[in-house]
C-alpha cells in the first residue's frame, strides 16, 4: 500500500500557492529595500572623509593666508573675489610670497581652487567651510587664541568648539563616526528583516495551524499522506523559501553594489545575508513550532507573531542603545538592555560585516550557532508533537 | 468480521462533551446509519476513525487495522467526507481535484469524469469563488474520486439543494449495492432513513438506541389522531386505557399509539363517540429520533 512519509509534491505545491502573494510581495520589498540601501550607502560610502581633511587643510591654510594679509596690508581679498576675478595675479603673488616665509607651507592659487572645488562636491558645501572659517577666525582674533600655528584643522576644530563650550571629545567622535556601518545595521536588524518576518508570521501561521483550525487539514489527512509527511513538506517550505528570499536580497545587493560603484566585496555579504538567513530560520522556527503545537491560529499567532514582533520592536530599541549612537548624543545607553532581549542581537551584523577583510572578529560564530539551536530545536518539538496530538477535524 | 469497528471508544472533552463507551459494529457491503443531534459527539467519533484523535479508552479499528496506528495506510481504501467545508487555500477546484490525486498516487480521469457529471460540478473556478453547495459538491466527488470499499461520510448531504440529495442518496444506494461498506453520520432523519440498513441513535456521547431501519418501517406501533365533534365525547374518551402521545382539549383531538394487534380495540370503541375525524400518522423515523428527545425517557430498541 502507498503511504506518503517524507514528503509530499502535491501539499508543497498547495503551499507555494496559497502564499504566492505574500512571498512575492515580501520578496520585492526586500529587494527594494536593498537597492536603495545599496545607493544610500554609496553616497555615504563614497563621502571619503581623507581626501576632504586634506582639502579641507588646504583651503584654511589658503584662506588663513589671505585672511593675514588682508589684516596686514588692509586689502579685501576672499574666495568670492578669487573665484570670480579673472585676474589672479595678486593672489598668486601673496601665495608665494607666504610660501616662501614658511617651508611648511606650500600655497598656490591652484591648489587652492582645487581644495575649493573637491570641498564644493561634499555634502557640506564650500560656503559652510568658508563661513565656518571665518567665524572662527573672527573668534579667534576677538580673543587672541588664534595664532599663525593654529593652522592644522583638527586644533582649528576643537579652539572653536571649546570657545563655544562643547566637549572636543565629541569632535573626534564625529569626525570618527561611520555613517555608512549604521545604515548596514539598521537595514540588516530592521528594514529587511520586516519582510521576511512578516512572511514568516503569515506562511508559518498558514501552513499548518491555520488549516487545522479551518478543518481543511482534514482534506489532506484523508489521503495516504502521514502527518510526518505533513510536517517535514512544511518545514522543508519553512526552511526554502527564507533562503529563496534571502537570496534574492544577496544577489540584488551584490548587483547594485556592482552597478553603482562597479566593486563588491562578496565574502563579506556572503557572511551578512548567511546570518540574516540563520536569523530568519530561528525565527520562523518559533512561528512553525507554534503553528505546531497549536490547533487555534490565534494562539500560535500570539506565540509566533508575538514573540517575533517582539524581537523586532526590541532590535528597533536597542539600536539606541548602541555606543555609537549613545555617543553622538542619539540614544541611550539604557536602551542597549533591548538588545539582550532579542534574539536579533545574536545577528552580530558588525562582527560579520568584517568578514573578507584583514581582520575577522570572530564574536559571530557562537552567536549563530546558538541560532542555529534555536531553529533546529524549535523544528523538531514541533514536527514531533504535530504527530502525537489529537487534531480537532 | 466487522469492516468499521469501535470498540468502548470514550473520549471526555470536559463539561459532558465527548463520546462514553460507545461500541459500533459495521459489516461489509452495509451502510451504517449515525443519527445524533449537533454536538452528541458523531464527528468526535468519526475524528477516532479517520486517526486524527487517539482514543482516551478503547479501541477503533477499520479492517482490522487500529485506526490510529496505519491512519496513513487506511487512507488508501477509506473516502472521507469532512462536515467541515473549508478547502485548502489558493487553489481552483481543479487544482484542488489535482492536488488530491497527486497525494492519493491514483489517477482515473473517468470516474472523475462521472462522478463530475453526476453532481453536475464544473470545478474550473477558484475555490475562493465556489459557493457553499459547490464547495460540498467538490468534498463529495473529493471521497469518492479515488473509489473507495469504505466510506465516512459527515453530515453528507449538509449543504446540498434537495435535488442534489436526492442525487446523493442515490449514488449511496448504487455504491452500498456496489459491496462498498457506508458510515454515515448525519442529524437530517431523511437521508439516514432512506439508505441505512442500520441506525444507530447517539446522545451526549452515549448511544441510546441501535436498531434496523426495516424493523422500524415495520414497526408494530401505530398512531391515530382522532377529532371528536364535542366535548363530552372527547372527554370520556380521554379517560380510557390508551397510551395518549398527545391530548387536545382545545381541537378535541387526541393521538393515540398502539399496537397493531390491539387496533381492533380501539377502533371497536369508537362507535360510543361522535367522531369527526380519523387519521392513521405515519410512524417515521424523524417521530422515533424525536421521542428521545421529547419525553427523556428511553423505549427501549424497536423490534428487539
Amino acid at each position: 500500500m502507498k503511504v506518503t512519509k517524507v514528503f509530499s509534491w502535491s501539499l508543497m505545491k498547495q503551499s507555494l500557492n496559497a502564499n504566492k502573494v505574500l512571498a512575492i510581495a515580501c520578496t520585492l520589498v526586500l529587494c527594494l529595500l536593498t537597492v536603495v540601501t545599496t545607493y544610500a550607502g554609496n553616497l555615504i560610502g563614497g563621502t571619503d572623509s581623507v581626501d576632504y581633511t586634506d582639502a579641507q587643510t588646504e583651503l584654511y591654510s589658503h584662506l588663513y593666508v589671505l585672511a593675514s594679509y588682508n589684516e596686514l596690508m588692509g586689502t579685501s581679498l576672499s574666495y568670492d573675489d578669487f573665484s570670480t576675478t579673472d585676474d589672479t595675479t595678486v593672489y598668486e603673488t601673496v601665495f608665494s610670497m607666504m610660501s616662501a616665509q614658511s617651508d611648511e607651507l606650500d600655497l598656490s592659487c591652484e591648489q587652492f581652487a582645487e581644495a575649493a572645488e573637491t570641498l564644493a562636491e561634499s555634502d557640506v558645501g564650500l560656503d559652510v567651510y568658508i563661513e565656518n572659517f571665518e567665524y572662527v577666525y573672527a573668534l579667534g582674533s576677538v580673543q587672541g587664541c588664534f595664532s599663525g600655528d593654529d593652522l592644522d584643522v583638527n586644533t582649528m576644530m576643537t579652539n572653536m568648539f571649546e570657545m563655544m563650550g562643547m566637549s572636543s571629545d565629541l569632535l573626534s567622535t564625529m569626525s570618527e563616526m561611520d555613517t555608512s556601518a549604521m545604515l548596514n545595521q539598521m537595514y540588516f536588524t530592521i528594514m529587511c528583516l520586516l519582510p521576511i518576518i512578516l512572511f514568516i508570521i503569515f506562511a508559518g501561521n498558514e501552513l499548518v495551524v491555520d488549516q487545522v483550525d479551518k478543518g481543511s487539514m482534514a482534506y489532506v489527512l484523508s489521503t495516504p499522506t502521514k502527518r510526518s509527511a505533513v510536517v517535514i513538506t512544511q518545514m522543508i517550505y519553512m526552511i526554502v523559501m527564507p533562503f529563496i528570499m534571502v537570496g534574492c536580497g544577496f544577489l540584488t545587493r551584490i548587483a547594485a553594489s556592482v552597478a553603482f560603484t562597479g566593486e563588491v566585496d562578496v565574502a563579506k555579504y556572503l557572511a551578512l545575508y548567511g546570518g540574516m538567513y540563520l536569523l530568519a530560520e530561528a525565527m520562523a522556527s518559533i512561528c512553525y513550532l507554534g503553528s505546531c503545537v497549536f490547533n487555534l491560529s490565534k494562539n500560535a499567532l500570539a506565540l509566533g507573531g508575538g514573540l517575533n514582533v517582539w524581537f523586532f520592536l526590541c532590535s528597533l530599541l536597542g539600536m539606541f542603545g548602541f555606543e555609537t549612537m549613545v555617543s553622538m548624543g542619539m540614544g541611550a545607553e539604557m536602551l542597549g538592555v533591548f538588545n539582550n532581549l532579542t534574539i536579533v542581537g545574536l545577528f552580530d551584523v558588525e562582527a560579520l560585516g568584517t568578514v573578507g577583510s584583514g581582520a575577522v572578529d570572530y564574536a559571530f560564530v557562537p552567536k549563530l550557532i546558538a541560532l542555529a539551536v534555536i531553529a533546529v530545536v524549535c523544528y523538531a518539538v514541533g514536527a514531533v508533537r504535530f504527530q502525537k496530538k489529537d487534531l480537532p477535524l | 468480521m466487522p469492516v468499521i469497528s469501535v470498540d468502548h471508544l470514550t473520549k471526555d472533552y470536559g463539561h459532558g462533551r465527548g463520546v462514553f463507551d460507545v461500541s459500533i459494529q459495521v459489516n461489509k457491503g452495509e451502510c451504517y446509519g449515525f443519527l445524533g443531534p449537533n454536538g452528541a459527539g458523531k464527528t468526535t467519533t468519526i475524528r477516532h476513525l479517520m486517526g486524527f484523535s487517539k482514543p482516551e479508552k478503547g479501541k477503533t479499528s477499520i479492517s482490522d487495522m487500529d485506526s490510529w496506528e496505519h491512519s496513513a495506510e487506511l487512507k488508501n481504501t477509506v473516502g472521507y467526507l469532512p462536515g467541515e467545508v473549508t478547502l485548502p487555500q489558493g487553489l481552483s477546484g481543479t487544482g484542488f481535484l489535482k492536488m488530491m490525486e497527486g497525494m492519493r498516487s491514483t489517477k482515473n480521469d473517468d470516474y472523475l469524469k462521472m462522478l463530475l457529471d453526476k453532481f453536475d460540478l464544473d470545478p474550473n473556478i477558484s475555490i475562493k469563488r465556489m459557493s457553499l453547495g459547490v464547495k460540498r459538491k467538490l468534498a463529495v466527488v473529493t471521497a469518492f474520486m479515488h473509489d473507495p470499499d469504505i466510506l465516512i461520510l459527515d453530515e453528507p448531504t449538509s449543504g446540498l439543494d434537495p435535488v442534489m440529495q436526492e442525487t446523493f442518496i442515490d449514488f449511496v444506494k448504487e455504491e452500498k449495492a456496489r459491496g462498498k461498506t457506508i458510515f454515515l453520520s448525519s442529524h437530517i432523519f431523511h437521508e439516514v432513513d432512506a439508505s441505512c440498513d442500520r441506525i444507530a441513535i447517539i446522545r451526549d456521547g452515549k448511544i441510546v438506541s441501535e436498531f434496523k431501519s426495516e424493523d422500524l418501517k415495520s414497526s408494530h406501533d401505530r398512531i391515530y389522531r382522532i377529532t371528536f365533534q364535542n366535548e363530552s365525547s372527547y372527554l370520556r374518551f380521554v379517560e380510557k386505557p390508551f397510551r395518549f402521545t398527545s391530548k387536545n382539549h382545545g381541537k378535541l383531538r387526541a393521538r393515540v399509539q398502539i399496537e397493531s394487534n390491539r387496533i381492533s380495540e380501539l377502533t371497536g370503541c369508537l362507535g360510543d363517540y361522535d367522531i369527526a375525524d380519523f387519521v392513521e400518522i405515519p410512524f417515521t423515523l424523524e417521530d422515533y429520533f424525536m421521542s428521545f428527545y421529547d419525553t427523556g425517557h428511553h423505549f427501549g430498541k424497536v423490534g428487539a
